[in-house]
């Protein structure tokens, strides 16, 4: 069979709701952090797949701002939770409450 | 061979995806997901985005991995913890309704309408660094620096963030 | 239409005086006192140093082309609606801009030693120097929308002048007043000018400033069919400015501020604005009777109407401020005869000597230790000396005495009236001219002649101002001798220059007004005998008020008992214009916003409904939702996901 656009935004879809899944059930925070990179990368595939679509490497360009946004991201969510951890000794999210009023 | 390439790599990063979330240890997750992004690169090498793929490596697989286990080492103790209670049965089916009644759409769109092909003719050098970086620094200029700026606040922010409070400059 | 050189020097006059505002109003109490007080005359110096460069290069171009212009920028362009933020200066901008600056910059000068010992200094120059922008803005703007920015800004100053020292409350409620009803003047002036807008632009090519002056110019046919509702709109605007009837009352209060802002804002500038913006439109007047016709009998019945409550006012700030109102009544007749030259060499005259007049006042209130009642005054003629002399000269040259300033400006206007067959106001003008006479004089015998009536205490402190303070007196009572020896009439050998120098500007209105300069060729004598007419009649008034007061205080007594009181408590209580006002429209607007806009709609609708309501509303809804905010992390992404995927859902189903 041969490989078409719908194939690679089905796996893109696939990653995403993998990453998605994994951010409710996992407890431990890190865990969560990666979670959200893997639905970054199942949108940046989906960037990719666009560019190819229309020939136009904008898509290439905003995946790049997307990598800047992981880095960025990541730096910020690792440097909360070391701090988290510094005060509370747990990374794990069932027991941080203090958003509850 | 795109065929084969496609299902290898597809198949990789999937994989990965899942054992991400499924392994306990935080450590062995970072590791199946350095496999799954590697995956993702070969995904886009197929996209004609040879280097966003090589990028994907070197930034993503690399630098911003190693940040991520940097973390879990020095946390080194409770990376385990929490996850030795399973989440509750009756829950199940919460979590996982939404995202099979996605993939029941995509299933039956497709069904529906089938697959869509790549048909506009990609241009020499597409996904060049020399294309990507004369659109970086040419069209998506004003994006290239506002984004160099956001990067900018993230360092600045991790630093503050990361000190120890009775060391800030402001109080 | 023609076309305007260009001139950047424009943008200067106008920004300097507000560079100074902004730096002394910023820095405020960093900056030491002189400096604040020397940069406020400095820039205003400025100013003025760059009006005579701007008007010497005038006097050399050819009479068509005395229009400059400085466009800076592009303000307004909507369709084909354009507004640049720019300025022009023709011959009427030019005598404008030399008087404003000038007299400004003397009082600037006055004021550092009239303000040495307040503590508001700086504030009080900030604010000043702020108005020289403002007024600059006014008279230099090259649209009616300049003009109406300059408009608003000089109302602002005043206000704040007006309420300068803000812990009086009378201070304070006479700065309300001001701006409250040059509110209502200013609601006219904008009608007028949408209107303008209306008319004109269905008809301009795209690019053309609908209010520039020149387009309006060029386009007046145009503007003919509502010409009358236009003329009378503005008026309504100028009314309120130039405190004519029925919006004057607000100009006596004012005498609350400074006394330098008297002089300044109250007397030589802001209030001849409304004239000026008449002239401006000149073009648009001329095409209008009616609305001539209502300026010219507002300005003579305000002339007269003003004198007569001048007659019976004790405050020295009080009887100076009805005179004002009286002589923009002269203004306002001369532009409804179609003199509009006449009445801006009045405005010019008249900012000499009454900035003179008022300057003086204030050095006699400085050494009378704020004292304004002239019944406690007298006698003041040997201990201030300067103040004196300038003020007697002030006193002459309003009283229309030849050769001074206010003859000529104010004979000319009266012979434009009667040349223009206009005799009944000719009649009440001439009245008014020897109740000017007589009551400058009563201002002057109960201030400077017969002994002194104040206290031990107060008589002790009195002596003569610092020398700021009398050297601009000096000069003002110069230039009040001889500022109107540029306009010497024809049928006096004089070569009439200031009527010649404003003939371009006004050269419609002289094209369709009066057949005043046609008579004048032919009939010198009927000139000659009005001219002698109304000296005689001033120095007659002068005599009058000089025996009844200084004389014989006894006949004066003598003749107000006779008046039997009544006539006499009239105007001292200003006919009961204020009181009329109250019960007419202030105590029913208080009744109206108490019970149904405060009551009915602020308290009942908005506060009962609108505001309590949403917030109950709110409060219902958050109880709910309250449940949702329980501090799980993982449950708040759940429900995003939930969210996220009814929202694909309807996406792919709806489309």
């Amino acid at each position: 069979m041969e490989v078409t656009m719908t194939h690679y935004l089905v796996l893109a879809a696939l990653l995403f709701l993998t990453g998605m899944t994994g951010f409710i059930v996992r407890r431990n925070a890190i865990v969560m952090l990666m979670c959200v990179e893997l639905m970054l990368a199942a949108t940046n595939i989906v960037f990719a797949v666009f560019a190819r679509a229309h020939a136009d490497g904008g898509g290439h360009v905003f995946i790049l701002m997307n990598f800047a946004i992981a880095a960025a991201e990541a730096a910020i969510g690792l440097a909360i939770l070391v701090e988290i951890y510094r005060r509370r000794r747990t990374v794990n999210v069932d027991d941080l409450k203090a958003l509850m009023e | 061979m795109e065929t084969f390439l496609f299902w290898f790599c597809g198949a990789a990063m999937v994989l990965g995806g899942l054992m991400t979330v499924v392994q306990r240890s935080a450590v062995v997750s970072a590791v199946w997901l350095i496999f799954a992004f590697v995956a993702a690169a070969g995904i886009f090498a197929l996209l004609h985005a040879p280097f966003v793929a090589i990028l994907q490596v070197l930034v993503y697989a690399g630098a911003i991995m190693v940040l991520f286990l940097f973390v879990i080492m020095m946390l080194q103790g409770p990376v385990l913890e929490g996850e030795r209670r399973r989440m509750k049965p009756a829950l199940w089916p919460a979590v996982a309704i939404p995202p099979l009644a996605v993939l029941v759409l995509v299933g039956t769109r497709i069904a529906d309408h089938g697959t869509a092909a790549f048909t506009t003719p990609l241009p020499a050098g597409f996904g060049s660094p020399t294309h990507v970086a004369e659109l970086l620094l040419g069209r998506y200029l004003l994006a290239f620096e506002l984004i160099s700026i956001a990067l900018l606040v993230a360092i600045i922010g991790a630093l503050a963030i990361g000190k120890e409070e009775r060391k800030l400059p402001w109080k | 239409m023609e076309t305007h050189a260009n001139e950047t020097l424009l943008r200067w006059i106008v920004l300097a005086p507000l560079l100074g505002a902004a730096v002394i109003g910023l820095l405020n109490r960093r900056l030491p006192r002189r400096v604040a007080g020397l940069l406020a005359c400095a820039t205003v110096g400025l100013s003025f140093a760059l009006s005579v460069v701007v008007f010497l290069r005038m006097l050399g171009l050819d009479p068509e082309h005395r229009r400059l212009t400085d466009i800076l920028a592009s303000w307004v362009a909507y369709g084909n609606l354009r507004i640049d933020i720019g300025f022009a200066m023709d011959q009427l901008s030019a005598v404008m801009a030399l008087v404003v600056t000038g007299v400004g910059f003397l009082i600037h000068v006055y004021s550092l030693g009239y303000m040495a010992h307040d503590d508001g200094f700086r504030r009080f120059f900030a604010y000043l120097n702020l108005f020289i922008f403002s007024m600059m803005t006014l008279v230099l703007g090259e649209n009616l929308v300049m003009l109406f920015v300059g408009w608003e800004g000089v109302g602002l100053c005043s206000y704040l002048l007006i309420s300068f020292w803000f812990d009086g409350e009378a201070n304070a409620v006479a700065g309300k007043k001001a701006f409250v009803v040059n509110r209502i003047g200013d609601f006219g002036f904008l009608l007028g000018m949408f209107l303008i807008g209306v008319t004109l632009l269905p008809h301009l090519a795209p690019g053309e400033g609908a209010f520039s002056f020149a387009v309006m110019q060029h386009h007046a046919p145009l503007l003919a069919p509502v010409a009358t509702a236009i003329g009378l709109l503005l008026f309504l605007g100028a009314t309120g400015k130039s405190a004519q009837i029925p919006l004057y009352i607000w100009l006596p209060d004012a005498m609350a501020g400074p006394t330098p802002v008297s002089a300044l804002i109250h007397a030589a500038t802001m209030v001849t604005a409304g004239v000026y913006m008449i002239a401006r439109m000149n073009f648009l007047y001329v095409l209008t009777p009616t609305a001539m016709a209502v300026v010219a009998a507002v300005g003579a019945a305000t002339a007269i109407f003003a004198g007569t409550i001048a007659l019976a006012q004790n405050d020295i700030k009080k009887v100076l401020a009805y005179s004002t109102v009286s002589q923009l009544g002269y203004m306002m007749l001369a532009c409804g005869v179609g003199a509009f030259a006449m009445g801006i060499f009045h405005v010019m005259t008249h900012a000499f000597f009454k900035a003179l007049l008022f300057l003086a006042s204030g050095s006699v209130i400085h050494a009378m230790s704020h004292e304004q009642d002239m019944r406690v005054m007298g006698g003041l003629r040997r201990k201030l000396p300067v103040t004196w002399w300038t003020f007697l000269v002030g006193t002459l040259a309003i009283a229309g005495v030849f050769p001074l300033a206010g003859f000529f400006s104010k004979d000319e206007i009266l012979w434009k009236t009667w040349s223009s067959g206009n005799t009944v106001l000719w009649v009440i003008g001439f009245l008014a001219a020897g109740l000017t006479a007589f009551y400058m004089m009563r201002l002057v015998s109960l201030t400077f002649f017969g002994t002194n009536r104040a206290s031990e205490e107060v008589r002790h402190h009195i002596h003569e101002s610092p020398a700021t303070m009398t050297v601009p007196l000096v000069i003002l009572a110069v230039l009040s001798i001889v500022g109107g020896w540029v306009g010497i009439p024809a049928f006096m050998g004089g070569g009439a220059h200031f009527e010649h120098w404003l003939e371009p500007v006004f050269a419609g209105g002289h094209a369709a007004g009066t057949h005043g300069a046609a008579h004048a060729v032919h009939d010198t004598t009927m000139e000659w005998i009005l001219a002698g007419a109304s000296v005689a009649w001033g120095v007659l008034g002068l005599l009058l008020g000089w025996i009844v007061y200084t004389r014989r205080l006894a006949v004066a007594e003598a003749g107000r008992r006779f008046a039997g009181g009544l006539p006499y408590r009239i105007l001292e209580n200003k006919y009961y214009v204020d009181e009329a006002y109250d019960g007419a429209f202030i105590r029913p607007g208080y009744r109206l916003s108490r019970t149904v806009l405060w009551k009915g709609i602020d308290a009942g609708l908005i506060d009962g409904l609108l505001v309590n309501g949403s917030a109950l509303a709110v409060a219902v809804v958050a109880s709910v939702l309250r449940l949702f905010q329980n501090g799980m992390v993982r449950f708040y992404a759940w429900s995003i996901t939930v969210g996220l995927t009814v929202f694909v859902l309807y996406l792919s189903f709806s489309g």
